[in-house]
């Protein structure tokens, strides 16, 4: 974990606990006691096989073999375990209702000024289908993030809470999104070169932009091909809080792209990075983390003919940092579906705790909130998934989600039209049942 | 009354054509009609060699209704030859047996949708070969014509448990060409791949891709009711081009034979019965919409696919004798796939209907068992009790029935094909691989053993994966 990170994340993550403060003075003094659960604390605790986990004004009050209190509500956890929320990555949740309909998408613009600046969070919305499905499913947390639309730069991620309410921002502007390989080469002129040239570019004028801010901002100054909002947004980067995070597939390109962050002097990671594992030595030794999809096996290009399912063991076990995405154009809808993924990853040879580390702390550490998220410990946010089996397993399903404490609706969608065609055999009058 | 009167008129077509079918079973001229557009792309598939084999201590699922813990099953010369709790092991010299203690057996799983092939991997556009979207109707395309063999994605589904697949045409169309239904099995054509003696199926789409397809074209159809009136009156052409061969073959008319048309051929098919309806249809009020046309036309739908909202008709889908083939999950990308309920491949099956779970992608065709998995565990939370040995039939027999093939495979009972796969744990787990793989009763894939894993042309020297791995030394 970089210092530089967490310094930058002071503010947003601070900003968050004042209100999750306040919602908890809403909800007075509730306890809640899981008992008897397969608990995977992620935290020093390890995993606990018959633990309890006490609840109290949404947050973990303690976690232990046996706690004896009168609780509000006590569940009965036998044979049930209990792991943090899911933290979904790199996906489009509350950004889009229909992946066809351009209509119903904010995850992309156009927009020339809003490149590295174009940041999305106060567009998304909380009462998306998206956000009940996945909340119901287990995911409690996401970093959304925009795709490329007219600039090299697709713009800036931010991590969202599931909750149900307005603009429920956990940290802002967490990274800066951009690709290198066939289709950005493709939109920049016909060559990764092009691509290359305009990433140097964005980032000399950046720096131009860092050392002659007032005469830029008074005309005095040579024509930039950057907005500066987008220069703006960039320095942060410069400054080593946040990273740049690549959409790569190539080895070649992934060996480019470091080259680049040690030449610019920047923090970089990967996603797709499809041949990653053929240089998990060098992604580890430049402490570039690796975001992996492990279902992914397809050599679907050219830039990707080694992509193979033992991707994420093989960069886990050289060091390097890795992280699970969604299943490709699923990652946002069915974005719950990332732990069955993490299942392949364990199949395919990624030890257990890194795989369920890789969705819920992993993430937390990287790009903040790791404070009060990401394990079961006194302390932390009470932001749990109780299963009704092993998370990873295909049979399993989630039996109660909690945010803050709050049990969450565990209704959607989803489920109220299951529940109105299920007795189709008894009752064909489908339309009054709500 | 208007529909009255297309009811009084299918009543009357189907009196016409049940005394054209009669007619037809006179054995000479059937032989002289059938023969000529079927002799050529024939399959040439042929079973690969092997000793005998005789699978010992394994939970088997048979596909058939059964789970026999501790069972055995004994297959040579590429057929099933005995399957039960004790199998008594032939004195054979040439005999394996293999001590599956811990392991599971099922019959080889079965992908009743998927393009491997036509759209091959890596995907550029010269060989994106899917989806003829030139017209609306384009029943004159088969798949295998463009099925590219050496696409590396079949040794991947290979290595999932998939002995058997169809693919189909894209969905661009309102009849999109005929299907085929391959073994998979490295091969230099298509025709070294065919399902020997399964039929034709023929590919047609509802909703929203055929409307907006030929809509931006500035085509019809471009909108729901043009897509109905589009397959409307392709019907009506083959009916009359069927009617036509129908009145030669009996001497009326003018003697003169009619003239060829492939896509008329190709529909006449299916109202003779000889190609089956695979109808890519996501709504429930649209799947209904097409169950009138076949009832209008006196054809059957086999199977409706990527039929999420199939639980909203499962009492109809079972009347009417319908497949779905559904996906657990997968929802939202577009409005027609909108409704998803993760229960519904259950629902499908507690209504009594055919339920399939299929993949129409590269990554889900190696991962059936598990996407059965998860519709188990869907429809077990909603309280029915779907044992394994049910689900098993979601990705065997039953897409083998949809496909015409079940007679053959997709169970495994003694005399049907040893298509065959031992898994290294129970199929619904996520942590469950396949560990040999057998094509009518021949070793295909071993996952330990590099002589029984195929290279496509393609992936042959460019990354030896296994090899890199070791060498990495990581695993």
């Amino acid at each position: 974990m970089n210092s530089l990170l967490m310094k930058s994340l002071v503010k947003p993550v601070a900003a968050t606990l004042s209100v999750v403060s306040l919602m908890a003075s809403v909800c007075s003094a509730d306890t809640t006691l899981i008992k008897d659960a397969k608990v995977h604390t992620l935290s020093s605790q390890g995993v606990l096989q018959y633990g309890d986990v006490l609840i109290e004004d949404g947050v973990i009050k303690s976690v232990a073999e046996d706690i004896s209190v009168d609780a509000d509500t006590v569940i009965d956890g036998k044979g049930k375990v209990v792991t943090p929320g899911i933290f979904a990555l790199i996906n489009q949740i509350g950004l889009v209702e229909l992946g066809s309909q351009d209509q119903t998408a904010d995850g992309q613009t156009e927009h020339e000024e809003q490149g590295a600046s174009f940041s999305i969070d106060k567009v998304y919305n909380h009462n998306s289908t998206l956000v009940a499905i996945n909340r119901s499913n287990g995911v409690t947390r996401t970093l959304v993030a925009p795709q490329i639309g007219a600039n090299v730069f697709a713009g800036q991620g931010a991590i969202m809470s599931l909750k149900d309410q307005y603009h429920p921002l956990i940290a802002k502007d967490v990274a800066i999104f951009t690709a290198f390989g066939e289709w950005p080469a493709e939109m920049t002129g016909g060559s990764r070169a092009s691509v290359l040239f305009e990433l140097n570019k964005a980032f000399d004028e950046a720096r131009a932009y860092q050392k002659n801010r007032s005469a830029i901002e008074q005309g005095d100054f040579r024509e930039l091909s950057y907005s500066t909002n987008d220069l703006e947004a960039l320095q942060a980067v410069l400054d080593r809080d946040i990273p740049l995070l690549v959409n790569t597939e190539r080895e070649s390109d992934i060996l480019t792209m470091l080259d680049f962050a040690k030449e610019q002097n920047i923090r970089i990671g990967f996603i797709g990075a499809a041949e990653a594992w053929k240089v998990a030595e060098k992604l580890a030794e430049a402490e570039a983390s690796v975001f992996v999809d492990p279902m992914d096996n397809i050599p679907d290009s050219f830039e990707s003919l080694g992509k193979r399912y033992e991707n994420a063991a093989i960069l886990s076990k050289a060091g390097v940092n890795v992280m699970f995405l969604g299943q490709g154009f699923l990652a946002s809808h069915n974005a719950y579906t990332v732990r069955l993924s993490a299942g392949n990853a364990v199949a395919y040879g990624m030890d257990y705790d890194k795989a369920l580390a890789a969705m819920i702390s992993t993430p937390a550490e990287y790009f903040g909130g790791s404070d009060a998220y990401g394990q079961i410990a006194e302390g932390y946010k009470a932001e749990l998934v109780l299963w009704n089996g092993d998370p990873l397993e295909v049979t399993t399903l989630p039996q109660q989600v909690w945010i803050d404490g709050e049990a969450v609706n565990m209704e959607n969608r989803s489920t109220k039209l299951r529940d109105r065609y299920k007795a189709l055999d008894t009752d064909k009058n489908t339309g009054y049942r709500k | 009354m208007i529909k009255f009167h297309a009811k009084t008129r299918l009543t009357l077509a189907a009196l016409i054509s049940a005394a054209f079918l009669s007619a037809c079973e006179q054995p000479q001229k059937e032989e002289s009609k059938k023969e000529e557009p079927n002799t050529a792309f024939e399959s040439t598939y042929q079973a690969h060699s092997y000793h005998p084999v005789l699978i010992q201590n394994a939970t088997i699922l048979t596909a058939a209704g059964d789970r026999i813990d501790q069972g055995s099953i004994l297959f040579k010369d590429g057929k099933i030859v005995a399957i039960g709790q004790s199998v008594e092991a032939p004195a054979d010299k040439n005999l394996e047996v293999i001590d599956a203690e811990g392991k599971w057996v099922t019959p080889g799983l079965i992908d009743v949708h998927s393009h491997l092939g036509v759209y091959p991997a890596p995907g550029v556009d010269s060989s994106a070969d899917g989806n003829e979207m030139t017209a609306p109707v384009t029943a004159e395309v088969w798949a295998e014509h463009s099925v590219w063999p050496h696409d590396p994605q079949f040794e991947l589904a290979l290595a999932g448990g998939v002995t058997s697949m169809q693919i189909l045409p894209g969905s661009a169309n309102l009849i999109g060409g005929r299907t085929v239904t391959l073994k998979n099995v490295p091969a230099r054509s298509v025709m070294e791949m065919k399902f020997p003696d399964a039929p034709h199926g023929l590919k047609m789409a509802c909703g929203e891709n055929p409307k907006r397809v030929y809509g931006n074209k500035g085509r019809s159809p471009m909108t729901r009711m043009a897509n109905i009136a589009g397959f409307r009156e392709a019907w009506i052409k083959a009916a009359d081009y069927k009617k036509q061969w129908e009145d030669y073959e009996n001497g009326e008319g003018n003697g003169k034979a009619p003239k060829r048309d492939l896509q008329l051929e190709t529909l006449a098919g299916v109202l003779d019965g000889e190609i089956l309806i695979h109808n890519h249809c996501y709504r429930a009020d649209e799947m209904a919409l097409m169950m009138e046309i076949a009832e209008e036309f006196d054809f059957q739908i086999s199977t409706f696919h990527h039929a999420v909202e199939s639980y909203k008709i499962a009492d109809k889908l079972a009347e009417n004798n319908v497949c779905s083939a559904l996906w657990s999950d997968w929802w939202g990308f577009k409005q027609e796939a909108f409704d998803m309920v993760p229960e519904n491949v259950a629902l499908v099956e507690k209504a009594g209907a055919c339920a399939i779970v299929h993949s129409d992608s590269p990554t889900g065709i190696q991962h059936l068992n598990k996407d059965a998995a998860k519709s188990m565990a869907s429809g077990n939370a909603m309280g029915m009790n779907i044992t394994p040995e049910k689900a098993i039939e979601w990705i065997t027999i039953n897409p083998a029935k949809s496909m015409g093939i079940a007679e053959q495979t997709g169970s495994l009972e003694a005399g049907k094909m040893a298509d065959i796969v031992l898994w290294d744990g129970n199929p619904f787990s996520v942590y469950s691989k396949a560990e040999k793989v057998f094509i009518d009763g021949a070793l295909m894939y071993d996952r330990h053993d590099e002589k029984y894993q195929p290279v496509s042309d393609f992936q042959l020297g460019q990354y030896d994966l296994e090899v890199d791995a070791q060498e990495e030394g990581a695993l």
